[in-house]
């Protein structure tokens, strides 16, 4: 039973037992109280008209006139006087008045006084016994007033005491609900910690889980920081701090075969020429410093851009990989220019031809294989180096992905396939290491200028017109759809506009309450780094979907892990870990480390570990040994 | 219940009892006193009641000085238990009353037929104005009858004809009384408001019923 309803319980049998008996025990106590005074009264009032009695003439008619006086004069219920003989002289009874007393009243109370008895005598001579019995009906009267006004008392006691009780319940009961609040959300793998309560009994238990929650806190500030780490150590230049090759080579490998990724991008490679010359002229440091200097020039011009990176390929090679780009001239010349000012500001006067520094650019389209792609830059790099000095070649193929047009259009056209609901989603499955399917990934397609159309073909557009609300919200009503119809798990993209959306979130609310079914199998992902970069909208997310039962996760997640921040108390059901970092893990240890490493740590906070962009079969069991729960990609079907 | 109890227990007279309070508080010739009453009364039980009546008058006539309360007592009025009139051997008419109700009743004389009764005694001489407030005993052997009075002023037992120095004004026993054996007089407080119900309670708790 509800410890509240214990202690309404206790509550009440107390007010009773303790209002009870003392009605009862005041009860008794008059009852006596009105008996006593009863026997005294008879005894007293028989002694006195005995003794009065006894003085007179005793013809009849006197006897007969002072009983009569007596009698009539005061409030007795008999008097009585028998002769020695036992013969009866006089006696004189009254009917009790017990008008408002109920008779069952009358019958319980059941009050009894001794009669008074007294001896009149003529001279010497027994002349009588007189019985004398007073009315007992006041006595009655007065006992059920009184009790009657202690029942109102009583009432209005217990009222009260209902009132102070649930006063003290309530002050007792709202930390106690705070504490089964937290203990719920830490079951829910949300490791919140709440201030401590004043009721001591309640501080040790918040005090024992907020010591739980900050442990965990710490332990996950721990890990992502080794993860961090790490992650430095094994995929990034000492030197420079940018991507060491294997990992962006990697970087580049995901970005082709990722079914979500935009349509193609940009890779530029920029060389410092004859550097062994360079070394040995001009010292090992200032060609650090050189190198140095131009990796920073790079992370300026990268600035903001989510996902571009930059790498050093070798001792004298740096990359800059920029997916989206589409019209390459403009993007080059930004870089080339930043590239050039470095250049310029480490020649020394008298030098002659300064620094070579050959660039090469070009683009690439999702589906192409990385050595093509690889091939095309380092021819384009070649030439540039024959050319010399600051030369800069550009790769011919200028593609123009998406018609031109402007904002207006674009709205137009995107919100017109979202009425006519030309929306789908692709399904891609998720399976474990068995291959059991865990759930099915479904990317949206809208269909715009007459073909279905990923969402990288229309997403800055969407984000630059706000549409990514009402974007996401067909996109969760036709997931559940599916799920109605299909009958196993979906999983959907959420974007970071839409999460801070407050029409979204109250809609999406809606619409899965309004499926209780199909909720508990919608799992809802947002890219790592978006909640990185809006934690409080991400964290308010997550808390409101809590209580629906369905699953919320990150995709591309671990290149950013340690930017999280309190990732213990959101409660997050799953994570899939950027292609990236899995590509090539077979031979690389670094790697392996590092993904074994935010295995266990995701499976200390409870949540399952999928890998992504598999595109080998063969690599399910190597991918399950370092921890992941399940697979998905372009090699899993 | 527990008192009803105690009551049954208590209710044969302990003697015994008595006595020894009788050696606690008045010493040797307290004891010795009640012992002289007791083998009075055990003596007396053979004889019819006109018997017992002339021992147990002539036994505190005899025994018991007459002497007003205020010296005894140094209180006026205080209604003395017989072993508390035994024990000082000295007592006022009351106490001769009582005494000697009690010891009648001991012996199994019905108390309808004995009253405590009120008198204007005349002091003195046949023409003399003095009178006193007194108090007998008066017995009726029928209920009709003319009582015998058992008195400390005049030692032999007359009938009340022969008696015209003393003018009765009321009469008392201990019918109607609830004490004895009763479970409520111990517990109730108007017990002691009463000199009447006080000396019989006292008598109580000494072992006279």
């Amino acid at each position: 039973m509800s410890l509240i309803k214990q202690l309404w319980i206790a509550i009440v049998m107390v007010t009773l037992l303790s209002l009870g008996g003392s009605l009862v025990v005041s009860t008794l106590a008059a009852k006596r109280y009105l008996e006593q005074q009863l026997n005294v009264k008879n005894v007293d009032n028989a002694t006195a008209l005995a003794l009065s009695l006894s003085q007179l003439p005793k013809d009849p008619v006197t006897v007969e006139l002072q009983v009569a006086a007596q009698f009539d004069a005061g409030h007795y219920r008999v008097i009585r006087l028998v002769g020695p003989d036992g013969k009866l002289l006089v006696e004189r009874t009254a009917e009790p008045h017990l008008d408002d007393v109920p008779a069952w009243f009358v019958r319980l109370a059941a009050i009894e006084a001794h009669p008074g008895v007294a001896h009149v005598q003529d001279g010497w001579q027994q002349f009588a016994t007189l019985t004398l019995e007073s009315q007992t009906s006041y006595a009655y009267t007065e006992l059920w007033h009184s009790i009657r006004q202690l029942l109102l008392w009583f009432a209005i006691m217990a009222a009260a005491a209902g009132v102070v009780g649930s006063l003290l319940l309530g002050r007792i009961t709202a930390p106690l609900r705070k504490l089964v609040g937290q203990a719920q959300a830490i079951g829910e793998r949300r490791f919140v910690t709440t201030p401590e309560p004043t009721t001591a009994e309640l501080r040790v238990v918040v005090r024992a889980m907020n010591a739980l929650s900050e442990r965990v806190r710490l332990m996950l500030v721990d890990e992502a920081r080794r993860l961090e780490t790490l992650r430095k150590q094994t995929q990034e230049d000492g030197l420079t701090g940018l991507f060491e090759r294997r990992q962006f080579l990697n970087v580049l490998g995901a970005q082709l075969v990722d079914h979500d990724a935009p349509t193609g991008g940009a890779l530029l490679i920029a060389r410092v020429g004859d550097l062994s010359e360079l070394n040995r002229t001009r010292g090992r440091e200032f060609v650090d410093t050189l190198l140095r200097a131009l990796a920073d020039a790079i992370r300026n011009q990268i600035g903001e851009q989510p996902t571009w990176i930059a790498g050093r390929l070798n001792g004298s090679d740096l990359a800059v990989l920029a997916p989206g780009v589409a019209y390459l001239p403009l993007w080059a010349e930004g870089l080339v220019k930043a590239l050039h000012e470095v250049v310029e500001k480490h020649v020394m006067a008298g030098d002659d031809g300064g620094i070579a520094l050959p660039i090469a650019a070009a683009l690439y389209s999702p589906g192409e294989a990385l050595p093509t792609v690889l091939t095309r830059t380092d021819t384009a790099l070649a030439e540039a180096e024959l050319a010399g000095g600051r030369a800069v070649q550009l790769d011919a193929w200028v593609r123009l992905t998406q018609p031109q047009r402007d904002q207006s259009q674009w709205h137009q056209i995107i919100s017109r396939a979202l009425d006519q609901h030309e929306l789908r989603l692709e399904t891609y499955p998720v399976r474990d290491a068995n291959g059991t399917l865990v759930h099915v990934e479904a990317p949206l397609r809208l269909r715009l200028d007459g073909e279905w159309r990923g969402v990288a073909y229309f997403m800055q557009w969407a984000v630059r017109l706000d549409l990514m609300g009402r974007i996401d919200a067909a996109v969760v009503k036709a997931a559940l759809e599916l799920i109605r119809l299909s009958g196993h798990a979906v999983a959907v993209n959420i974007s970071s506009q839409a999460i801070g959306n407050a029409g979204f979130l109250a809609g999406l609310l809606h619409q899965l309450e309004m499926a209780p079914n199909e909720a508990p199998l919608l799992w809802m992902e947002v890219p790592e780094q978006e909640a990185a970069r809006n934690p409080a909208e991400f964290r308010t997310f997550c808390l409101a979907l809590k209580p629906l039962a369905c699953k919320v996760g990150l995709e591309h997640a671990g290149p950013n892990f340690n930017a999280l921040g309190n990732l213990h108390d959101l409660g997050l059901d799953y994570l899939k870990v950027d292609a990236s970092l899995l590509r090539d893990l077979e031979g690389n240890t670094g790697n392996q480390a590092f993904a074994r490493s935010l295995c266990m740590l995701a499976h200390a906070l409870g949540l399952t570990v999928i890998a992504e962009g598999v595109d080998q079969p063969e690599a399910v069991t190597l991918l399950s040994d370092v921890g992941f729960d399940a697979m998905t990609g372009p090699g899993i079907r | 219940m527990l008192g009803l109890a105690i009551g049954l227990c208590t209710a044969a007279p302990d003697l015994d009892h008595m006595q020894a309070l009788a050696v606690t508080r008045y010493g040797a010739s307290g004891g010795e006193a009640v012992a002289a009453w007791r083998r009075m009364i055990s003596e007396a039980r053979e004889v019819d009641e006109a018997g017992k009546l002339a021992r147990v008058n002539t036994f505190f006539n005899r025994r018991i000085r007459f002497v007003d309360d205020i010296i005894i007592w140094k209180q006026s009025d205080y209604w003395a238990t017989p072993l508390e009139t035994l024990g000082r051997d000295a007592g006022d008419c009351e106490d001769f009353a009582i005494a000697k109700y009690m010891s009648l009743r001991l012996l199994e004389v019905p108390a309808d037929k004995l009253r405590l009764v009120y008198v204007r005694a005349r002091i003195g001489a046949a023409g003399s104005t003095i009178t006193q407030a007194h108090m007998v005993l008066s017995y009726f052997e029928t209920p009709t009858a003319e009582p015998l009075v058992l008195d400390n002023l005049i030692g032999e037992i007359r009938p009340a004809g022969r008696r015209p120095d003393l003018f009765p004004v009321f009469s008392f026993n201990n019918e109607g009384l609830w004490v004895g054996g009763g479970t409520t007089s111990s517990a109730d407080p108007t017990t002691r408001l009463s000199r009447w119900r006080d000396v019989l309670e006292r008598m109580r708790s000494e072992g006279l019923q």
